[in-house]
């Protein structure tokens, strides 16, 4: 019986979401085949601690690497060794995060292996000899249905699709060397900057709360900056009016002339809907209205639209999303 | 400096696709396809090096049919200098057989840079460029914002979830671009008549085999109208409830 | 021969030879830098411009004081000749005049218009000697003005002026006769100097006669070194010119893309203009009308388009002696270079060779900013009284800048990449074009077609009315319209692409001719012959820029056709409606480019029932742009005030009820104007108007 192999991503130490995301898709997959789930998991020494949390998502064994060069994401030893301990296997499928760093190491042990590979998946069937994902392609307007036929199929599955599931026991821990020499790596990341330092830039946000013209002066973007830090990974937007008059710098600016934006989710507090401003995001997937005109044109492409003043709306959301934000 | 850059011939993504008779393509009438915008991205880098050291030599590859010359003639129009097709009935899905003809064709290149963008606006796998790394056997660095070469050594930033990686490589490399590093120049006229005269070689693609393949393609549900919830402060929570349980964004 | 006889013709033929040099220089100048072009069509025409705007003043009559000044001043200039020639002509033949040709009742006419006119001009000249050292008007100061040469010709005017009643007053004084009825000013003024004797009588004639005459000379021989150049080209250059046609008015100049060898596209110097061009900088007299009527210019912008014809000349004089090897004048330039700008002629390396060749016209004296501000309404070459074209040369500076060069200001690129992808300036789904027309029954051509029917015409919506949420409504009202009165019309749906006016006004023809040679190709494969339209700018370009290309259609605008449309009664509309005033906004490329006032205003007349109509000040040919033409919608306005702001305050200023536009993006930037004044008027489309008055 083939195992399924999941890479568990890690940062500081600790396993991130979409680690156990990936484990829970082995699993389920490893079920259907009858087969065992090997995570793998690899940092500085003391990771092998998230053993014990992939083993309640469902991992039988987990493949331990600690090094102390492999503290920062060291990608050529860490696809060595996935690699080889792919090799020195039987797997039927190897589960990476479709995440900056899953992208990056997912096609190396690919190309190291010479099977297939295809990542941002939403979701897995086994078909035969074959395995069967769903991917989305052409800026999710099309979705694919794609068969694997390498031994192993590799996959990189999308964040937020596959709901992590408990599935309890203890996994066996196996400590693997690194297959590489970690300090000869020729790329090296020399540093990790994280957090609210660095504004969060309209182009990777995944919330944009936009202002217009709507709410009538500079000092009022107050109440769209609140709501932005409510949600918390959210960055401020404006339309062209707004900055041709200096109430917002031009590089905040959304639209024909600005930035082109596709967020999650798009906020767009006063915005009437102009077809310049439409133009820069129109493609973004969830798009809320709040409009005192109920004929303003942003309501023809909101997905929710609320008619009113939004100095009496705007307050209540951002107080309605830091409560629920609060509550997780 | 010798860079080489892939580009890729995708069509133009603004439009309402449709499936083809098959169902396991999308029907190509009526499209109009263009550089993959990552690719632009990764020519207009390889220009800006250009622009600072005129002796650079800019090399474009594309892998497809014929119909890829307007692809590689558009970045001989932006500046690059010559172009290489490597000739195929249809691009296919799998990014490993793609990597397999490209590798093929760079080996023995002498290239200091081999430039891909991050990832193609239709098939939207980004795996070619670092796969093509590995056959080479060279360093490989993905999703580049930032770039400075000096010498024969480089560093690059990369956007990670909630922050930044800063990462040091020696040349020769191959990089993917993400946006955000540049913005691709407009082709001049001029740029376009001389484009015309400069060299592009057409060869066979090496694919070999292919264990990726498309079965069946779809369209996702249409997006529903949207719809006016409510007036006033009153609507908010009903707001708040439809994006955690409908929208799933919060 | 008497020694004043000698040294007469003496005089005179070094002063014309002088001249003569000097004029061959200038001409030589142009037709060496400048590039060859044929200016000898539609004489007809030609000579009709000749007479109307020349001869007849009627651009400089625009302006109510200068402008009946001026016209004085010229029309007396053009009947003092004769008597100049009169007096030229008894210099060489001592004892001639006039009434050894003329029979005395026309010879006397004569005499009188030269006292008559000599008194206007002189009256004139003091007038705008006046008003250019107390009154100061705004368009007379600022860059590209010398002010110095200009006190100086109208005080030369004026001297010849006195000089001509002097010595009228001294030659009857010395030979009172009975032709005094003709000679009114010659009376009166004798009366002045009758105390004196004979002998002194005969010197101040003598010293009158030497005087006018030898200003006259002067006063020819100064013109080259002067910006009064304009008095000996003006002339010609209104006949040469094309801005009031023959020819479409405002239409670009068609450029081969595909020509062998051809390096270069637009024009970065002199030397890519052509003559013509150039004999527009000549003419240039700095009256400043063109950038007192600039949009740009008088909301804060850098564009004056006074100066871009200024620093053409400037260029040109500072090329031309190098190009030409006339090299006297270039180590010591003396010919007038215009002044003011950003002229490197000053400087100690300025006259070097090395830096005459690296200057161009482009970047050196006219900037980027300067050309990217224009809006292209027109109003410059409207109001210029020597019939230059100014956006002829914005425009081919334009065109370098993008074909050339690449550089444009950074937010168009997507709109040309769009065009380029999606046949339309913004990135909406070209399979979106017709959706506006869901439900309402209208077929596409390819539909029409099938059913082997023909339509009567093509209604051509573009880009704003298909994809625009302000602007679709404009095509629901006329489509309601053409269907209210039966008649028989289809749209080209998916297969109409941009007409190519943004791209060509921005300057990238590449781009233009590909998109418009597409829809020539659709629409001769359909074999459409009519057009209806109610957007200017595909009315513009598809009717008088398209024939370049080989698309030869009948276009009209919706104004125009509806209101013919009511005039053959073929609209039922209701006779209701309550009493409103509007006021209507003229389109440029409606009114300035293609003469349509009347039309939008009749019809907001005839359909409804109690409207009266006010007109902001700069109305009609004077009417203010809203700021959108010129690929200026498609980019930032950072300096001054916005001018879709400016132009709304001034409409908003006639207390209007409502407003009226006939063009989808007047209406854009009108009602981002009320937005701003946070006024709540309502602003409509024509159609809108009448659609609103069909009886159902």
């Amino acid at each position: 019986m083939a195992n399924i192999l999941a890479f568990a991503e890690t940062r500081g130490g600790e396993l991130r979401k979409i680690a156990l995301e990936a484990v829970t898709a082995a699993r389920t997959l490893a079920d259907t085949i009858g087969g065992q789930v090997h995570a793998f998991v690899a940092g500085a020494p003391g990771i092998a601690k998230a053993a014990q949390q992939l083993g309640e998502y469902g991992a039988d064994v987990v493949v331990v690497v600690e090094h102390a060069a492999l503290e920062k994401y060291n990608p050529e030893a860490i696809a060595a060794t996935v690699a080889a301990r792919v090799q020195g296997g039987d797997y039927r499928a190897v589960i990476f995060p479709t995440s900056a760093l899953g992208s990056d190491l997912a096609p190396r042990v690919a190309a190291k292996l010479g099977v297939g590979l295809v990542t941002d998946v939403t979701d897995i069937q086994v078909e035969g000899d074959a395995l069967v994902v769903r991917h989305p392609v052409n800026i999710g307007k099309v979705v694919a249905t794609v068969r694997i036929t390498s031994k192993p199929a590799l996959v990189g599955i999308r964040a937020n699709t596959f709901t992590p599931k408990q599935s309890p026991r203890t996994a066996t821990v196996e400590q693997m060397q690194p297959a590489s020499d970690p300090a000869a790596s020729r790329v090296v990341v020399k540093e990790v900057k994280l957090g609210s330092g660095t504004k969060l830039d309209l182009g990777e946000a995944p919330v944009i709360v936009s202002g217009g013209r709507g709410l009538k002066a500079a000092e009022n973007f107050k109440l769209v900056e609140d709501l932005a830090a409510a949600f918390g990974n959210a960055a401020v937007g404006a339309t062209r009016a707004v900055t041709d008059d200096g109430w917002r710098s031009h590089s905040d600016q959304i639209g024909q002339t600005g930035r082109l934006v596709s967020p999650q989710l798009y906020v767009a507090v006063g915005i009437s809907g102009a077809i310049q401003h439409l133009a820069g995001m129109r493609t973004s997937k969830t798009i809320v209205a709040i409009n005192k005109d109920k004929e303003a044109p942003i309501f023809k492409v909101a997905d929710y639209g609320i008619v009113g003043d939004l100095f009496e709306i705007v307050p209540a959301l951002t107080a309605a999303v830091k409560e629920a934000k609060a509550r997780g | 400096m010798k860079i080489a850059v892939c580009v890729k011939r995708v069509p133009d993504m603004d439009v309402r696709f449709k499936i083809a008779a098959n169902g396991a393509s999308v029907d190509e009438a009526g499209l109009k396809f263009d550089m993959n915008d990552f690719d632009s991205w990764a020519v207009e880098a390889a220009l800006q090096i250009k622009d600072k050291d005129a002796a650079t030599e800019v090399v474009v590859i594309s892998l497809g049919p014929d119909a890829v010359q307007e692809t590689i003639r558009k970045a001989l129009a932006m500046g690059a200098d010559r172009g290489v097709e490597l000739k195929t009935d249809h691009i296919p899905f799998d990014g490993f057989a793609i990597a397999r003809a490209l590798a093929s064709e760079l080996q023995g290149g002498g290239y200091d840079l081999i430039l891909f963008g991050k990832q193609s606006a239709d098939s939207s796998n980004g795996v070619v460029g670092a796969m093509v790394g590995e056959l080479l056997g060279l360093p490989v660095v993905t999703a580049i914002s930032k770039l400075d070469i000096s010498g024969s050594t480089g560093t690059a930033k990369r956007e990670i979830e909630g922050g930044q990686e800063f990462v040091e490589f020696p040349l020769p490399a191959v990089l993917t671009i993400d946006q955000g590093l540049n913005t691709a120049r407009y082709p001049a006229l001029k740029g376009i008549m001389a484009a015309k005269k400069k060299p592009l070689e057409v060869k066979p693609a090496q694919l070999g085999d292919q264990t990726v393949t498309v079965s069946r393609m779809e369209l996702p549900p249409e997006r529903a109208a949207g719809r006016i919830i409510g007036e006033g402060a009153a609507a908010v929570p009903e707001l708040v409830r439809l994006l955690q349980t409908e929208a799933k964004v919060l | 021969m008497s020694t004043a006889h000698g040294i007469f013709i003496a005089v005179v033929v070094l002063a014309l030879a002088f001249f003569s040099y000097n004029a061959q220089r200038l001409v030589r100048y142009m037709r060496t830098v400048g590039a060859p072009e044929d200016r000898g069509d539609h004489p007809g025409t030609r000579i009709k411009n000749l007479l109307v705007i020349g001869i007849g003043q009627a651009k400089i009559l625009r302006d109510p004081v200068a402008g009946p000044l001026h016209a004085f001043v010229f029309w007396g200039f053009v009947v003092l000749t004769v008597g100049t020639a009169e007096i030229i002509a008894q210099g060489l033949f001592p004892g001639f005049d006039y009434s050894r040709i003329l029979p005395g009742p026309i010879y006397g006419l004569y005499t009188l218009s030269q006292e008559l006119f000599a008194l206007l001009v002189l009256a004139a000249v003091a007038a705008l000697l006046y008003r250019r050292l107390v009154v100061h008007p705004k368009r007379l100061q600022g860059d590209a003005v010398h002010a110095g040469d200009a006190i100086f010709i109208l005080s030369m005017i004026a001297g010849l002026m006195l000089s001509l009643l002097a010595l009228g007053a001294f030659t009857f004084a010395l030979h009172p006769d009975a032709a005094s009825l003709f000679k009114p000013a010659s009376v009166a003024l004798s009366h002045v100097v009758s105390g004196m004797s004979p002998h002194a009588l005969e010197i101040g004639r003598a010293t009158s006669w030497w005087a006018h005459a030898l200003l006259i000379l002067v006063f020819l021989n100064y013109l080259p070194y002067s910006k009064h150049l304009h008095v000996i080209t003006s002339l010609p250059n209104t006949y040469l010119s094309n801005t009031s046609g023959p020819g479409a008015k405002g239409a670009m100049r068609y450029m081969d893309l595909e020509a062998e060898n051809a390096e270069q596209f637009g024009a970065a110097d002199v030397t890519h203009l052509r003559w013509k061009n150039l004999l527009d900088g000549y003419s240039c007299t700095e009256c400043g009308r063109c950038t007192a009527a600039c949009p740009a210019n008088l909301t804060g912008k850098v564009l004056s388009p006074r100066k871009i014809i200024v620093n053409t000349r400037q260029r040109l004089m500072e090329l031309a002696p190098l190009a030409t090897g006339d090299f006297g004048e270039f180590e010591h330039p003396h010919l007038d270079r215009g002044e003011g700008g950003d002229a490197r002629a000053q400087g100690e390396d300025a006259n070097t060779i090395t830096a005459v060749l690296e200057n161009r016209l482009l970047d050196n004296y006219v900037t980027e900013d300067e050309l990217w501000a224009c809006t292209s309404c027109r109003a410059c070459v409207q109001e210029c009284p020597v019939s230059i074209d100014h956006l002829d040369i914005i425009n081919d500076l334009r065109r370098n800048l993008v074909l050339m060069e690449s550089r444009f200001p950074p937010e168009i690129q997507p709109a040309f990449e769009s065009l380029e992808r999606n046949g339309s300036p913004w990135s909406f789904d070209p399979g979106d074009r017709a959706k506006w027309a869901d439900g309402l029954d209208i077929p596409t051509m390819a539909e029409m077609v099938e059913r082997g029917e023909r339509p009567e015409v093509l209604y051509w919506v573009g880009c704003m009315g298909s994809f625009d949420d302000r602007a679709k409504k404009i095509a629901v009202a006329f489509a309601r319209v053409l269907q209210a009165a039966h008649v028989k019309f289809a749209i080209l749906g998916q297969e109409e692409k941009c007409n190519g006016d943004p791209a060509r006004r921005m300057g990238n023809e590449y781009l233009y001719q590909m998109l418009a040679r597409e829809n020539i190709e659709t629409m001769d494969r359909y074999g459409v012959q009519t057009i209806v339209t109610n957007c200017p700018h595909c009315f513009h370009q598809i009717g008088n820029e398209y024939p370049q290309l080989g698309g030869n259609y009948d276009v009209i605008h919706h104004s125009t056709f509806i209101e013919r449309l009511l005039e053959d009664g073929r609209l039922p509309l209701n006779g209701e409606g309550r009493a409103l005033t509007v006021a209507y906004h003229d389109s440029c490329y409606l009114g300035r480019y293609n003469d349509v006032y009347d039309a939008p205003r009749e019809t907001l007349k005839r359909s409804l029932p109690v409207v009266t109509l006010v007109e902001p000040p700069r109305t009609r040919s004077r009417g203010l742009c809203c700021g959108a033409g010129g690929g200026r919608m498609w980019m930032e306005e950072k300096e001054g005030k916005r001018i879709n702001v400016e132009r709304t305050e001034e409409l908003l200023a006639t207390g209007a009820d409502a407003l009226a536009v006939a063009c989808p993006f007047c209406m854009t930037m009108i009602r981002d104007g009320v937005a701003a004044k946070e006024s709540e008027i309502p602003v409509y489309d024509i159609a809108e108007v009448v659609a609103g008055q069909l009886r159902s």
